[in-house]
């Protein structure tokens, strides 16, 4: 049972009306504007009430619950606009009168007052997880989104077309969502548990349908070598070299078996296998490196041979259409790969420092690398030709697969 | 004895003759071998003041640099013991956990060198020397140590693949190969080095033009290093092989009289047209053949280099080798100084020239024109500065 004070719960469907998504951004203004005055007067109650719970110990409740209703609100606010959900909001955060919903505590709860008095700090960690899952970064003329805003431009594609938000997207921006409320709680002194970054729990669905491309994870203590923490980007490098020069030969091989699966609807046997550990490669680098794993991978992408592993079914017929327009098809996977990547970087700064000094890793934080190596297995297996199935965004664990420790 | 120890026998008696030969060969200068150096004076060429503050500064370096190699010997004994339950940090298999106690060895040297490398950045900028901060200096080192990763990866790959092939005998072929990879990687030196820019000045231009026609070398890249944000040392050098070969001036020197910077020149086309690169490529060889050799007797009670946790003791014995034979090579390179100098000498024919560098040169970077035999035989890769001007002296009086 997840025993966290702040919990979204989610009574939302896939369907979604064209009309309203089509006019989404233009719909939700007034919610924009009010969320804008309403934000103003919780930055002077939320100083009030720092001052309040560092002298007393517990929030007052009139700020208790000012400040819980402007949580829920905009937690019901994002929802609609990144269309997790379809209805429209009403504008004060009634708990209960929207189908994503977030739970905070009723009542005003007793905190450490050292917490408190050094919640700003505390909270830039989380506000920077935040940041990597709901907003973005803007560097000169370019702006790469957090992972909810890319699903949602995408998922706004989707739904004009089909009438439908893709299941996948939607579960991850659930994620996002809890991951926003828990840290908005914490930073406003609603309660003094860290938001947690582990996307394995509620409101994550019970089991993800089978994908060809799966990721398993061995039992882990979360104990790291801080030696190799330290160095970690530099012990990467040969792995780095060795990468480079296998993606050539992949490149290569990626061309000939797209022909041969335009042609006979199958890439060759040699060229799956072949794909199939470079794939397999790149996931055991990549969770070395961003600290998701401890030992330092072995350089043939063997199966079996790391802790965070990637099975692969063995090939199968390919859809010729889907394989022709392959490159096309995949450029929303890569869209939400890049933002998940962001937020395994960001996970990995955070643990660098946290297994330095402690030694080891924070499982939630890990927790959410292993979604992000696991989407990008599956968008490499997809992008590679490995499998014809579309990669699955959603943090549920995969039925057919061990379950994530 | 059985014929296949004859061979063995026969082959190591092949190796070490070829080894003596190519001492031989690689000794060979063009330096008259009968030349007397004259015994000269430094007070002669220095006045008390900057002796002092030479030898003052020189003084600092060499306790930091004794201290840190000590820290270097004891972080290395430690590895050497300890290092190997680094292995439970690899699921890469024989060689990819090679590789991985390599890069974590040479990890562990920077941590323990790094506050000297700190304590004399701090003497340098205390002396005007450098202008390199903490940070960046730090900063620049960690990096740095991401090239030396890529190196040992590259030496371990070979070592521990020829010894899955020939066991304890890897440093037949593996010798060769290394040296391989060091020829690659002097003719790719040139295209590493950052922020050159081609030698602007019309006048050393022509002067470097004329210079490579007196040694008889087809047209050379001249380029110009900026280095003045971080020293105020000067210094050049020789770089590359083949079409890569280039001089390097860094931009610190080019503040010198026009006929010092010409000597320099002259000086570094002496590297050229003697090959020294090559030559220096060569006695690598021969001093890593026996070294080699020693790290596979030591290391065979571990295993030898098949297995990765004789890799930390490798490791220790190679750097203590190392510095047990610095003085020979230590030898070797300031032979091949003087040859250059000596070649500088016959090609500019301005003896004046070149003892005023040489004065130029101790007062800027602060070097004690006669430092003690044991520091000298230690990390002298040039001759003093003291025994530089007495050859051009021995070249006035020829």
């Amino acid at each position: 049972m997840y025993d966290h004070p702040v919990l979204l719960t989610n009574e939302a469907g896939l369907e979604r009306s064209r009309l309203t998504v089509f006019f989404r951004l233009l719909l939700g203004l007034p919610h924009i504007i009010w969320f804008s005055f309403w934000s103003v007067g919780v930055l002077f109650v939320a100083i009030f009430n720092w001052f309040a719970t560092l002298f007393t110990g517990r929030p007052p409740l009139f700020c208790h619950n000012f400040l819980t209703a402007f949580i829920r609100y905009s937690a019901h606010l994002t929802a609609y606009l990144s269309l997790t959900t379809n209805p429209f909001p009403d504008f004060v955060g009634r708990p209960g009168s929207y189908p994503v919903d977030v739970h905070l505590p009723a009542e005003p709860q007793e905190q450490n007052r050292w917490k408190t008095g050094f919640r700003a700090i505390l909270a830039i960690p989380a506000f920077m997880v935040d940041g990597a899952l709901l907003g973005g970064a803007r560097s000169g003329y370019s702006y790469s989104g957090g992972v909810l805003w890319t699903n949602a431009f995408l998922a706004w594609w989707a739904c004009l077309f089909t009438g439908r938000m893709p299941e996948g997207l939607r579960d991850l921006n659930l994620y996002a969502l809890r991951y926003g409320a828990q840290t908005g709680a914490y930073a406003l002194l609603i309660t003094d548990r860290y938001p947690d970054a582990d996307p394995f729990v509620e409101p994550t669905p019970a089991a993800a349908p089978h994908h060809p491309v799966r990721l398993t994870t061995a039992e882990d203590d979360m104990r790291r070598s801080r030696l190799t923490v330290f160095f970690r980007l530099l012990l990467a490098i040969p792995h780095f070299v060795w990468l480079l020069l296998w993606s050539i030969a992949v490149d290569l091989c990626v061309i000939v078996g797209w022909f041969a699966a335009l042609f006979t609807g199958q890439v060759p046997q040699w060229v799956h296998n072949f794909v199939s550990r470079f794939v397999r490669y790149y996931t055991h680098v990549s969770a070395f490196v961003v600290l998701a794993a401890n030992p330092f991978p072995g350089f043939t992408g063997l199966p079996g041979s790391y802790p965070i592993d990637v099975e692969i079914d063995e090939r199968a017929l390919q859809n010729r259409w889907k394989t022709g327009f392959r490159i096309i098809l995949a450029i929303p996977a890569l869209a939400v790969s890049g933002g998940l990547g962001g937020a395994m970087f960001i996970a990995a700064f955070l643990g660098w420092f946290a297994a330095l000094i402690t030694g080891r890793m924070p499982r939630n934080l890990r927790q959410a690398q292993v979604l992000a190596l696991r989407y990008g297995a599956q968008v490499y297996g997809y992008v590679l030709l490995l499998t014809d199935r579309y990669p699955f965004a959603s943090p549920a664990p995969p039925a057919s697969s061990t379950p994530i420790p | 004895m059985s014929a296949r120890r004859a061979a063995s026998v026969a082959g190591l008696a092949l190796l070490a003759a070829a080894w003596i030969f190519a001492i031989t060969q690689l000794l060979h200068t063009s330096v008259p071998s009968g030349l007397r150096l004259p015994h000269l004076s430094a007070g002669d060429y220095f006045t008390p003041a900057v002796l002092h503050r030479a030898r003052s500064f020189e003084r600092f370096v060499r306790i930091d640099f004794l201290l840190s190699q000590l820290a270097l010997i004891v972080a290395l004994v430690g590895y050497a013991l300890r290092g190997e339950r680094l292995t439970r940090e690899s699921a890469a298999g024989r060689v990819g956990t090679g590789l991985l106690l390599g890069m974590l060895g040479l990890a562990i040297v920077w941590l323990a060198q790094l506050p000297f490398g700190v304590a004399e950045l701090w003497w340098e900028r205390r002396h005007g020397i450098s202008h390199q901060s903490y940070v960046s200096s730090v900063i620049d080192s960690f990096f740095g140590l991401g090239g030396a990763f890529l190196s040992i990866c590259l030496v371990i790959a070979i070592v521990m693949g020829f010894a899955g092939w020939l066991r304890n005998r890897w440093w037949i072929p593996g010798v060769p190969a290394i040296v391989g990879v060091g020829v690659l990687v002097a003719f790719i030196t040139p295209f590493l080095i950052p922020a050159t820019h081609p030698l602007r000045d019309p006048e050393l231009q022509a002067d470097a033009r004329q210079l490579e026609q007196v040694e008889g070398l087809p047209r050379v890249s001249m380029r110009v290093q900026d280095v003045h944000e971080f020293t105020t040392a000067p210094n050049a050098e020789s770089v590359g092989l083949g079409p890569s070969r280039r001089v390097i001036l860094w931009d610190t020197l080019l503040g010198f009289p026009r006929r010092e910077v010409r000597v320099v020149i002259g000086h570094e086309l002496g590297h050229l047209k003697h090959q020294h690169i090559w030559k220096g490529l060569g006695w690598e060889a021969v001093f890593l053949l026996p070294i080699a050799f020693a790290i596979a007797l030591v290391t065979r009670r571990r295993g030898g280099l098949y297995s990765p946790r004789a890799v930390p003791l490798a490791l220790l014995v190679f750097v203590v080798l190392e510095l047990a034979v610095s003085p020979l090579q230590n030898s070797v390179s300031s032979r091949m100084e003087q040859e250059a100098d000596w070649t500088a000498l016959g090609a500019t024919r301005d003896p004046a020239a070149a003892t005023a560098l040489f004065q130029r040169l101790s007062r800027t970077s602060l070097a004690d024109p006669s430092p003690p035999g044991w520091w000298q035989a230690l990390i002298g890769d040039h001759p003093t500065i003291m025994h530089r001007i007495e050859l051009v002296q021995a070249w006035k009086d020829r």
